[in-house]
């Protein structure tokens, strides 16, 4: 193992090793105090940082483009191989790098921003979790260990969405997150497999797995049920602004710059799959052009700063998204770290938008120009305000999901019930969970 | 060596009955007695593990975790539970269990099913108040005896061994063990005793005899090598059947509000992945099924324990139809909870995400069109398990309730043995898989030797 392979396997299993160690601690016992946890959490950052820039300037120097640390499988059966293997290239490079450093900076600021707040050690534990699941998803390999890093970037992020735990909105909205994130998963597992069956294997350090064009179209379409769900866009954009439950720092590093980009990088992993296919990258391109325009347009209606910003979030991802799907690699990438580092800044300088809002009033000599009047002079007043009942309602995604998916759901749930219940004589009659209880709480209500 | 494997054989099944008979005898110290004959057979069980060929250790490993499973259990049970007569029950379940596990003899075999059902016939022993629970298991032994019975005049053999490949008995015979299967497994339609017996039954004995697994041994045992032409042509039939109990257990837990029930309802819908992955007839699907044996076992019996440990402390009215906040009371118990809950349903880093990687794999390659309902009812039960704790642990605290105990350092010891097993085997699965690999070799073979003394 040479210096890059060390060092990239430092930077991957670091926050996982802290995660680890912390948590037993914890379970042991011993509740370290926040300044040894904020310390540890500042080095730990560094020094992968410090790690990462060694690698690129190894890279740079020696004129290689990647980076493979090969282990071995994780496991094997018969013929099916479970590959643990890490590689920085082109692609994932600048998705670690802003991975570290934007862990780093909201380990910083919450350490100030959740000082004494109960769960503090919680909130710590569960940002190394997020970073380790990241940085798998980002250094993997294999479309396997994508697989794993994503569903631990997933869980940590609906335990964070349900920080605040005594309230019921939190934990609510985190079960209804979790509930888009597992169904939508369906599709990378599935994915995953049809790669496996169809081309022996789901490595993509020599290239993807070769594929013919229909079996490339079916994988395609499974990942992009995938990267739809973790990315928020059309039709499942209604977690979003649930999701603003979580304190303003995992807000930023998760729903303005790592996860939310997260469904972006696994269609980039198979841009060159999804290039063969004009279906799904029309598909592509449809759905991320959908949610750009539904997020402009219930982002202008909406009341809080938070979900505002999430929603501008969304129409920038749906943009990167057209950008995949007319294959333009890099600009996407750019892009990608563009939006991060600004929305990151934004999501944590929320809480003080007010007092930002009257300095730039101040600045501006008492009077700031509107915007988007032009725009709302394009329409008549009565597409106006049937617009404006639209996005308050979110677009209606969440009715739609509501009424397609989930009531039926719990409805056939109910009858499955009375029918497992007959011949008990009403002795076992209990109480079900209602048909609408996962939506029955809107974002904001508390 | 052969002689020596007999003996530890014997140790393993005797020392817990004998456990049970001083129990009942002496009434004190119930659990120091019950743990040490549980870890003195799981003690026998590993040395026998130990000492056998990669084969045939299949049938050891089951030992010496069901061994593991008891200690436990006997010690994670409340003391208002820790009865004489509960901890004999436990062992004796444990050393009729063990006797299953371990027989290669039919009609021993038959025994251990109808003794591992004597303790929850009783009402005053583990018997559910429920009429299905009992019923449920008269007929599975009742189908079982009558399987034996064709099986023995048809071959005039009770060897597993020698009857191997013979089909003796025929289609009556087959027909019976897979009736008996169904029954005991609570396949749909045959699913609901599974959850009265959790809710109206003692919560960590009932999950000690789920978790017993006698259905899927039993085809693993016999089913499939014994009617090796009955099982090609009939047997996907069954899988088929596992996977819509599968997803008809996930898509009904949905609604479920009783804890005890949601969680039988969830153990049941993974543990019905294990037949589906059996019959797969792939490598992976065989070795995924194994694996998820070992999860379900590890992850349910953490689960249904941690669950009886909050009706003790909270009072046994726990819901999941409102938030009761218990995490601020017992914040470790919220963690295990977690961890184990989403160990059973494939949390990464954890046994089951491989397990359920195989399952998924061999399933989708055995049976491409029924196998995606496999990674939709995981999906359901993730949802519901998750459903399940942020309704005991999160939300706001409850009024007028002041103190309750966190896990207590027995507990916690027990409960983190278990947290470390599901997650050192997600860490370092090679090792778990490269044991049961030699087991289901594609020719089904390993899985079906019955310890050699």
């Amino acid at each position: 193992m040479d210096l890059s392979q060390a060092l990239l396997l430092f930077v991957v299993f670091t926050p996982g090793a802290l995660f680890g160690a912390l948590a037993l601690l914890w379970l042991a016992g011993y509740v370290p105090a926040e300044r040894v946890v904020s310390r540890i959490t500042g080095i730990a950052f560094a020094a992968s940082a410090a790690a990462l820039a060694v690698i690129v300037l190894r890279l740079a120097f020696t004129g290689s483009d990647r980076v493979v640390a090969r282990f071995g499988n994780w496991f094997a059966a018969h013929q099916y191989e479970f590959p643990l293997a890490l590689m920085a290239d082109r692609l994932s490079l600048p998705f670690l790098a802003m991975t570290v450093m934007l862990s780093g900076l909201i380990g910083r600021f919450s350490a100030t921003y959740l000082h004494r707040e109960r769960g503090f050690l919680r909130f710590f534990l569960l940002l190394h979790l997020f970073t380790f699941g990241s940085l798998l998803a980002f250094a993997a390999a294999s479309f396997d260990l994508l697989a794993a890093g994503w569903e631990v970037v997933g869980i940590t992020s609906v335990l964070l969405i349900a920080f605040f735990d005594r309230r019921i909105p939190p934990v609510e909205n985190a079960l209804r997150v979790f509930a888009v994130y597992r169904s939508c998963d369906v599709g990378l597992l599935v994915g995953v497999f049809a790669m496996h069956h169809w081309a022996g294997g789901a490595s993509f350090v020599r290239g993807l797995p070769a594929l013919t064009e229909a079996q490339g179209v079916i994988v395609c379409l499974l990942l992009l049920l995938a990267a739809a769900g973790k990315a928020a866009q059309i039709p499942f954009s209604g977690w979003l602004p649930r999701a603003m439950e979580g304190p303003t720092p995992s807000s930023a590093i998760f729903y303005g710059a790592i996860s939310i980009h997260a469904g972006a990088y696994l269609l980039l992993r198979a841009q060159p799959v999804l290039v063969q296919s004009k279906l799904a990258c029309g598909l592509v391109i449809a759905i991320g052009l959908l949610t750009a325009i539904h997020g402009t347009i219930v982002g202008r209606a909406s009341a809080d700063a938070k979900t505002s910003l999430a929603y501008a979030s969304l129409t920038q991802v749906g943009v990167v998204f057209v950008e995949i799907g007319l294959g333009w690699t890099w600009i996407a990438v750019a892009h990608v770290m563009g939006h991060a580092m600004v929305r990151t800044l934004q999501f944590l300088r929320a809480p003080s938008m007010l007092h930002d809002y009257h300095q730039m009033h101040s600045a501006a000599g008492g009077e700031l120009a509107e915007t988007g009047k032009h725009l709302d002079e394009l329409f008549p007043e009565r597409f106006q305000l049937w617009l404006y009942r639209w996005a308050l309602d979110r677009g209606h995604l969440d009715t739609i999901l509501d009424r397609g998916v989930i009531e039926p759901l719990m409805r056939l749930s109910n009858l499955l019930a009375r029918i497992d219940d007959f011949g008990t004589g009403g002795a076992l009659k209990r109480r079900r969970e209602p048909v609408m209880r996962l939506t029955s709480i809107r974002p904001g209500s508390d | 060596m052969a002689n020596s494997g007999f003996i530890l054989i014997v140790a393993a099944i005797s020392i817990p009955w004998l456990g049970a008979l001083l129990a009942v005898l002496i009434k004190r110290q119930s659990r120091a007695l019950g743990f040490a004959a549980a870890a003195a057979s799981a003690l026998a069980s590993g040395l026998l593990l130990q000492g056998s060929p990669g084969r045939e250790s299949w049938n050891e490993a089951l030992m010496l975790l069901f061994s593991c499973l008891s200690a436990g259990a006997l010690l994670v049970l409340p003391r208002r539970d820790c009865t004489p007569g509960a901890v004999a029950g436990m062992l004796f379940l444990q050393g009729s269990t063990l006797l299953a596990y371990s027989t290669g003899n039919l009609l021993v075999l038959l025994a251990a099913w109808i003794l591992t059902t004597i303790p929850f016939l009783p009402a005053r022993l583990f018997g559910a108040r429920s009429w299905r629970p009992k019923i449920a298991l008269l007929s599975s032994a009742i189908a079982f005896a009558l399987a034996v019975a064709v099986i023995a005049a048809g071959g005039r053999e009770l060897s597993i061994d020698r009857l191997n490949g013979q089909s003796a008995g025929g289609l009556p015979a087959f027909g019976l063990l897979v009736l008996a299967v169904i029954l005991r497994k609570g396949i749909c339609p045959a699913h609901a005793w599974v959850a009265d017996a959790a809710e109206s039954g003692p919560l960590v004995p009932t999950a000690l005899l789920l978790n017993g697994h006698l259905g899927a041994l039993v085809v693993a045992k016999l089913l499939v090598p014994l009617f090796p032409d009955a099982a090609r042509n009939l047997f996907p039939a069954l899988s088929h059947l596992a996977l819509a109990t599968a997803l008809y257990v996930a898509i009904r837990a949905l609604s479920e509000t009783a804890p005890r029930r949601l969680l039988a309802l969830l153990a049941l819908s993974q543990s019905a992945c294990i037949l589906a992955g059996l019959e797969s007839g792939t490598a992976e699907g065989i070795t995924g099924a194994l694996l998820q044996w070992l999860v379900v076992t590890a992850s349910t019996m953490g689960l249904f324990g941690i669950l009886r440990l909050l009706e003790v402390r909270f009072g046994e009215n726990l819901t999941a139809a409102v938030h009761l906040g218990l995490a601020e009371h017992a914040p470790r118990l919220a963690v295990f909870f977690v961890v184990f809950g989403l160990a059973l349903v494939g949390l990464p880093g954890t046994l089951s995400f491989f397990s359920q990687d195989l399952l998924i794999k061999g399933m989708l390659e055995s049976h491409p069109l029924t196998g995606l309902l496999l990674p939709a009812a995981i999906a359901m039960n993730a949802i519901s398990i998750f459903r399940l704790f942020t309704r005991l642990f999160l939300g706001k605290r409850r009024t007028g309730f002041t103190v309750m105990a966190d896990a207590l350092p027995r507990e916690r010891w027990i409960l983190t043995v278990g947290v470390l097993f599901v997650a050192l085997g997600g860490l370092f699965p090679n090792a778990i898989v490269s044991l049961r690999w030699a087991e289901s070799e594609p020719d089904g073979q390993g899985i079906h030797s019955p310890v050699k003394p």
